[in-house]
């Protein structure tokens, strides 16, 4: 144990040795202060300060949404109005935009922390091969086997790392542009079985969570072609064309009953909460999950045969 | 224990290439043993196998009695080695390269990474990075990074290549100083007699994947040998005479030298018929050509790059 814990220090010491790494929390800093200066000066931030008589205000907007709706077929803005009555009813005044509402806007952002984690799952093993350093980390009394899961676990260690500073940068951007008005607001909105009262801060844990699954399988794939193919370009390359064309070729064989065993059918979990419903009628949450560990452990699987048993020859 | 090393019957075939035929040899404790043969001739996959790098087809090779096949961590334990170029982490600084590979060995301390800092010479480049090293340098750090452990046995493929004749010098003291003073046996590789004839107190010379034959390297022939003398003298015509008439000898001369074959034991009378006859002697040269013939004859001249 202690030696795998030297590992892993050997593995973070090698990514913050290189600026790419750093270059990651510098982009995502980047995108979250754009993101802020823009609704900052286009949004409608301010516009949503509700006053003292706020529940006027309130039903003046719904009449507004009733009114597009009746012109416009296609658009529907019954939660948006269900939400406001909510609040009408039950005399809960809407919080103002603020630096919890900017965080969980921005949950999104945490599909960049996917690429990241991609670009650095393919690199890890396949690095080491360019470098020609695989050959002195593996003439050590260590077997191969710990040395694979340490840079594993080094991945996602680096990825854990990359969303607590998206959280806490989300939170200091969205505090110095919008300020803050309460440590953990609730959030009033649609939920599976109708309106719901949630906490904002467990809204936000639950996106990133329903993110982190999407990066753990695409990074484990990333981290297989790699250790596989000793490329990282081809890994990074396939990883994220799957990762981006993965639900599109789902919409097209999601008639076909064999598709839901398809890893993209179940990488969103997010169709199982919420107003959601999945993409094929007789999967599951439990089936999801099970589908996803049996790739994983494939994935692993994989991996691990490849980088044990293969010789380390000449480059 | 007298036996470092010992390789039995080790084969390797990649697809249905047999790549290695056969190598059955030992390497003694405390001796620095020289692996020569052109390129392509298995050296680097032996290497490679003695490491743990690649697996063994059959055979087995033991490292201080065990066997690197079936227990890889204890035998592996034992070794320091150099396979190829010494790669490093160029974005990091030479300190850090070391302590990354101490760090994989339990009981390493910042002062042994220190020390053999101190040993190869590298004070003042530790905290630059790698990447600014000149091929000397990381040379060094490629023995530095071997020797951490305190090893009994040193591996170096190649260790000689690309450097300029003073670095070749000062590994070669190196080698020598480890293996004289602290037992430590040394697996050379290479494709240059010359280069490791000067390091070595034995050399085995392979061949297509098969040893063809392990040789002794004397620093001093023994008396009865035959050895060759090149003469530089002023009077080569009378000298040839002399040599011919008095003391039967047969001589031809070779880009203006006087060359001779004649048993050691008689170099001194030789030279002292030289003086008696007052021949002016510039250089007396023992040429140990044995080996080097022998190379030649069993790998081909035109074979060596």
């Amino acid at each position: 144990m202690l030696n795998f814990i030297s590992l892993l220090k050997n593995e973070q010491m090698k990514l913050y040795s290189r600026f790419g790494t750093w270059s990651m929390f510098i982009i995502l800093a980047g995108i979250l202060l754009v993101a802020a200066l823009i609704v900052f000066v286009f949004g409608d931030a301010n516009e949503e300060t509700y006053s003292e008589n706020w529940k006027e205000q309130l039903t003046q907007e719904n009449e507004e949404f009733l009114e597009v709706s009746e012109e416009q077929e296609y658009v529907g803005f019954d939660s948006e109005i269900a939400i406001n009555e909510y609040h009408i009813e039950n005399d809960i005044k809407p919080h103002p935009y603020d630096a919890w509402q900017f965080t969980l806007a921005n949950a999104e952002v945490s599909m960049i922390i996917s690429l990241f984690t991609i670009i650095v799952a393919a690199g890890i093993i396949s690095n080491e091969y360019r470098w020609g350093t695989i050959k002195l980390l593996l003439i050590r009394p260590i077997s191969r086997t710990k040395i694979l899961f340490s840079k594993f676990v080094s991945v996602l260690i680096l990825s854990v790392s990359m969303l607590i500073f998206l959280f806490i940068i989300s939170l200091v951007i969205g505090a110095i542009f919008f300020g803050i008005n309460s440590w953990n607001p609730d959030l009033v909105q649609m939920g599976a079985g109708g309106i719901e009262e949630v906490s904002i801060f467990t809204e936000i844990l639950t996106q990133y969570g329903l993110n982190m699954v999407n990066l753990i399988m695409m990074a484990t794939f990333a981290f297989m072609i790699s250790t596989l193919f000793r490329s990282s370009a081809m890994a990074i390359g396939l990883a994220i064309f799957l990762m981006f064309t993965g639900t599109t070729i789902i919409n097209f064989v999601a008639e076909y009953d064999w598709a839901k065993y398809i890893l993209f059918a179940n990488t969103n979990l997010g169709q199982y909460f919420g107003n959601g419903s999945p993409i094929i009628d007789s999967m599951t949450l439990g089936f999801s999950i099970t589908v996803l560990v049996i790739y994983f452990v494939l994935f692993l699987l994989v991996s691990w045969l490849s980088f044990t048993k293969r010789d380390i020859a000449g480059n | 224990m007298t036996t470092s090393m010992e390789l039995q019957d080790v084969h390797k075939s990649i697809g249905n290439k047999q790549i290695i035929k056969g190598l059955n040899f030992t390497i003694k404790k405390g001796e620095v043993f020289g692996f020569l043969g052109p390129n392509g001739a298995g050296k680097t996959t032996t290497i490679r196998m003695m490491v743990g790098l690649m697996n063994i087809t059959s055979g087995d090779i033991k490292i201080n009695g065990i066997s690197i096949k079936n227990n890889f961590k204890e035998a592996i334990r034992h070794v320091g080695a150099i396979v190829e170029n010494p790669e490093m982490y160029p974005f990091m600084t030479g300190w850090k390269n070391l302590k990354h590979y101490a760090r994989m060995i339990p009981g390493i301390t910042d002062e042994r990474i220190k020390e053999v800092i101190r040993l190869v010479g590298l004070e003042k480049a530790v905290n630059e990075k790698v990447g600014k090293y000149s091929l000397g340098m990381r040379q060094r750090m490629g023995i530095a990074q071997a020797l951490l452990h305190n090893p009994s046995i040193l591996i170096l493929d190649e260790p000689t290549n690309g450097l300029d004749p003073s670095g070749i010098r000062e590994i070669r003291s190196y080698i020598r100083n480890m293996a004289e003073k602290e037992q430590v046996s040394v697996i050379v590789s290479s494709h240059l007699l010359s280069e490791i004839e000067l390091m070595c107190d034995r050399i085995g010379i392979i061949k297509n994947g098969e040893l063809i034959t392990v040789e002794e390297v004397q620093d001093t022939s023994t008396e009865n040998d035959d050895v060759t003398v090149k003469l530089d003298l002023d009077d080569n015509e009378k000298a040839m005479t002399i040599l011919q008439d008095q003391l039967e000898l047969e001589t031809k001369i070779v880009q203006e030298r006087v060359v001779a074959n004649l048993p050691k034991s008689s170099v001194p009378q030789l030279v002292r018929k030289l003086v008696e006859e007052d021949i002016a002697i510039y250089e007396v040269a023992v040429e140990r050509s044995r080996l080097e013939d022998k190379f030649f004859e069993l790998i081909g001249e035109n074979t060596i790059a």
